[in-house]
């Protein structure tokens, strides 16, 4: 039964804190494959993942990890990781000596311990620094050992809590294709983010929340593409942005333009993907130079505000 | 099924033995990384050095023998100390008096108002008198302040004063020598014949012990010259060791008028009154052994061997106030004031408790560990430091043997007390630490004071019942009844230093266990006193554990 039980199983559970309202009426299951957790700050993933971890009682609904209450039993942590959002680590240890522990909490012999550390250690990328104190380590390295530490007992259920925040994009890239190997490897994999590109980059697999709600559940492409057929904005820097909306303007699916500020273009369109295959040609065609190409709506506000139902 | 079943309990067993050692061992690593670890450590270590060096400083010179009834003065400087000069009946105050110098000893004396007037005899005479002599030691040089006569200036006496006796007398220290051949004396001297005493006026005899050599005696000779006599039994005890009592083989007996000097003590063969000269009464409770009292004659036993009693006695007050007031109290309350107030506080306050809480460990369990971590850290400090303790002092301590291997067990009892107190307080200040994580610390002050009040209590008044409601009054009452088992004598030498006067501070320091469900029993001491202070140490954890179990983490 409990080997069947999908990794997460969430029904009608709410959370509140006094008044507030951390999470409200959420159900959902996750099984395999990577999920991207998005929304803005106080959305209420922090409030999901400590339901999932026990650290939380729901006020109503249930939650279980692999069929069993983690706020009742420990017992489902065996098989789960968790990489915490907040920075502090036992800075006086070695990456080794930090896993091995880690490991030994989860049952394992000494021996044991120091070959899974190294093991993971391998796979993270940290084997040559595995000697140096973790106070030592820069910030992607420590991301880095705290996603170690949520693999070295070869978990199969594995939460990261905004992993990628703070880090510099070469240590973004390098946890991304941890995080994306962890995935192809058959894990359940859940990552927060509040950047919608982030997440893109990992995964297609969503899951929004939005002032405690669950907003939208599924493949991100397919969320998207809602969102493509909905009233869009290119945002284009060019020295002549009149001359360049005379051109455009005449174009299928864009219906409107505006000059927000000196410098600029602002089009609206009603079909995202199409008014980005027609926009080059027309670019060239017209002979005017443009500098930078935005969408100021492909971002998570936005993608939230459609689908709140907003603008 | 069964089998799998077996097999996955035997797993779950181990592997929860390695989650309890990950812990245990992550939370000692902790500790040896903060540094109010080593400060806290390194003051108690600090604490002992500053008690070894007053032992070794004032407790250890204090076993030098002390001369308890301050008989080897010698006041007069004459080389003869007060015990020799008084059993030669010579006076401490008299450099010129002095065993075998020919002391005058009074024998008797002729009153102003004595009817006999007359008395014949070889004697030393002092005073006015009618001398009709046989015999005159014009030798004779008596001590510094005597008046002496001096034979060798007698005139005869004049006739021109008018009559002898009634209008006139010879002069101090000299004599004047009648018609008839008699003399006329007023002053000493020494003489055989008849002696008349003129009416009104006095006279004393006795006679001058012989000038002979006598050596004197080391002082050291009236130091601890009469030890404590005791069987360990009930009764008429004690031996005058030094004869002071008895006053056997003393060359001067005194003339048993009950005359005192100022500065004699009243000689009071028999003060007890119980008929045998020169013992001690000691009135033992039959049942426990414990003695009630003990009444001595004046001068027996009043002079012990101070190695064996003030030097036994100060070292074992030395051992147990060290035990009970350095170990129980002061570490006791410290070390777990700063290493157990924060075992699971200083985690969420840091942001790092997550590590362990994600794991397959149970919370409770978690408590446990956590405590037992930081029982590993102090039992090794304590046990170290007290091995340290007890080995120094049991070599330089009192006693002819090398190593006092009798000293070992108390301070293995004072480890394992001082263990016990540091387990309850470590589970009581973290559970508190848990339930007031911001506040906590301030009523961990609070019940640190309590718990120093009710130490000072019971070591005030150990039957205090107030008292019980504090860890620390079970911790020195484990003390009391370790120092009972292994020194089984100590409640003696407590009462032994009151009888006799010796000042060791035992008797305040150390009273028998109350506790012991009215048996009077150690072995129950420590029995009630260790289930108290384990019960509170697992009442806390099971507490801090329920606490910790049911709460939402933010």
């Amino acid at each position: 039964m409990t080997a069947k039980a999908p990794a997460v199983m969430i029904e009608s559970a709410s959370k509140w804190y006094g008044e507030v309202i951390g999470l409200n009426d959420v159900s959902l299951a996750i099984d395999g494959g990577v999920t991207g957790v998005l929304g803005p700050n106080g959305a209420g993933k922090s409030t999901l993942f400590k339901l999932l971890l026990g650290r939380l009682k729901p006020s109503q609904g249930t939650v279980r990890l692999f069929g069993t209450d983690p706020w009742e039993s420990t017992s489902p942590f065996r098989r789960v990781g968790y990489v915490s959002e907040t920075e502090p680590l036992y800075e006086w240890m070695t990456g080794l000596d930090f896993l091995m522990t880690m490991a030994r909490l989860h049952g394992m012999t000494r021996d044991e311990a120091r070959e899974r550390a190294e093991h993971v250690l391998e796979f993270v990328g940290l084997s040559d620094v595995r000697y140096k104190e973790v106070g030592k380590y820069s910030k992607g390295m420590r991301q880095r050992v705290k996603i170690a530490h949520a693999l070295v007992h070869d978990p199969d259920l594995i939460i990261l809590d905004e992993p990628l925040h703070g880090c510099d994009p070469l240590a973004r890239t390098s946890i991304m294709s941890v995080i994306r190997e962890l995935g192809n490897r058959g894990k359940t994999v859940i990552v927060s983010s509040h950047i919608l590109e982030e997440i893109e980059r990992i995964t297609e697999q969503i899951v929004i929340l939005n002032n405690g709600r669950l907003l939208a559940l599924g493949n991100l492409h397919a969320i998207r593409g809602l969102l493509d057929k909905h009233p869009h904005r290119i945002l284009l820097e060019t020295e002549s942005p009149r001359d360049l909306a005379k051109e455009l303007i005449t174009r299928k699916p864009i219906y409107g333009v505006r000059f927000p500020e000196e410098g600029f273009l602002e089009i609206q369109t009603g079909d995202l993907s199409a008014a980005h295959e027609i926009l080059p040609s027309a670019i060239i065609e017209s002979g005017i130079r443009v500098t930078a190409v935005e969408n100021p709506d492909d971002n998570l506000d936005s993608l939230l505000g459609y689908l709140v139902g907003g603008e | 099924m069964d089998v799998q079943g077996r097999d996955l309990s035997e797993t779950v067993w181990t592997r929860l033995d390695r989650k309890a050692g990950a812990v245990i061992e992550l939370t000692i690593r902790q500790l040896r990384h903060k540094i109010s670890t080593w400060v806290v450590l390194a003051l108690g270590t600090m604490l002992m050095i500053l008690l070894l060096a007053f032992y070794i400083d004032s407790v250890r010179e204090g076993f030098e023998s002390i001369d308890n009834d301050g008989d080897s003065v010698d006041q007069d400087r004459d080389g003869y100390p007060l015990g020799q000069e008084r059993k030669y009946g010579t006076s401490d105050w008299n450099g010129e008096e002095y065993p075998g110098s020919g002391t005058y000893i009074y024998e008797g004396e002729i009153d102003w108002n004595d009817e006999n007037r007359e008395i014949s005899g070889n004697k030393t005479w002092e005073g006015v008198s009618l001398l009709d002599a046989t015999w005159i030691d014009i030798d004779y040089k008596g001590g510094q302040w005597d008046y002496v006569i001096d034979w060798d200036d007698v005139a005869d006496c004049p006739d021109t004063r008018g009559e002898l006796f009634v209008d006139w007398i010879p002069d101090f220290a000299s004599a004047c020598e009648l018609e008839d051949g008699t003399y006329a004396t007023n002053g000493k001297f020494n003489a055989e014949g008849n002696i008349t005493v003129p009416r009104d006026y006095y006279l004393t005899y006795g006679y001058v012990t012989g000038i002979f050599d006598v050596p004197k005696d080391p002082k050291e000779m009236y130091i601890d010259e009469d030890d404590i006599d005791w069987d360990g039994s009930a009764g008429s005890q004690g031996v005058d060791d030094d004869g002071d009592c008895l006053r056997t083989d003393w060359f001067a007996q005194l003339d048993g008028s009950d005359e005192y000097m100022w500065w004699e003590e009243p000689h009071r063969p028999d003060a007890n009154g119980n008929g045998i000269q020169c013992d001690v009464i000691w009135v033992i409770n039959s049942q426990t052994g414990e003695v009630i009292s003990i009444s001595a004659d004046s001068s027996v036993d009043e002079d012990p061997v101070d190695e064996n009693y003030a030097g036994e006695a100060s070292h074992r007050t030395f051992v147990i106030a060290t035990g009970k007031i350095a170990f129980v109290l002061l570490l006791g309350l410290f070390l777990p004031l700063f290493l157990s107030l924060g075992l699971v506080r200083d985690e969420t306050e840091r942001g790092t408790l997550h590590y362990l809480l994600s794991k397959p460990i149970h919370r409770g369990e978690f408590i446990l560990y956590r405590v037992l971590g930081y029982m590993g850290v102090v039992s090794v400090f304590v046990l170290a430091l007290s091995l340290v303790m007890g080995l120094i002092t049991s070599i330089i301590g009192p006693g002819e043997s090398l190593l006092r291997v009798g000293d070992l067990p108390v301070w293995f009892g004072i480890a394992i007390a001082t263990i016990l107190v540091l387990a309850a307080y470590g589970s009581l200040f973290n559970t508190v630490g848990l339930l007031l994580p911001k506040y906590g610390v301030y009523l961990c002050i609070v019940i640190g004071v309590w718990e120093f009040a009710m130490g000072f209590t019971t070591l005030i008044s150990p039957s205090s019942s107030i008292a019980t409601l504090s860890v620390s009054h079970w911790g020195l009452q484990l003390i009391d009844s370790i120092v009972m088992v292994s020194w089984p004598d100590t409640l003696q030498f407590s009462q032994m230093s009151s009888a006799f006067g010796l000042q060791t501070g035992l008797e305040w320091i150390w009273s028998p266990p109350v506790h012991t469900l009215n048996s009077s029993n150690a072995y129950l001491g420590i029995l009630t006193s260790v289930i108290m202070l384990m019960g509170v140490s697992l009442s806390m954890i099971g507490i801090g554990s329920a606490v910790f179990s049911k709460r939402e983490i933010m």
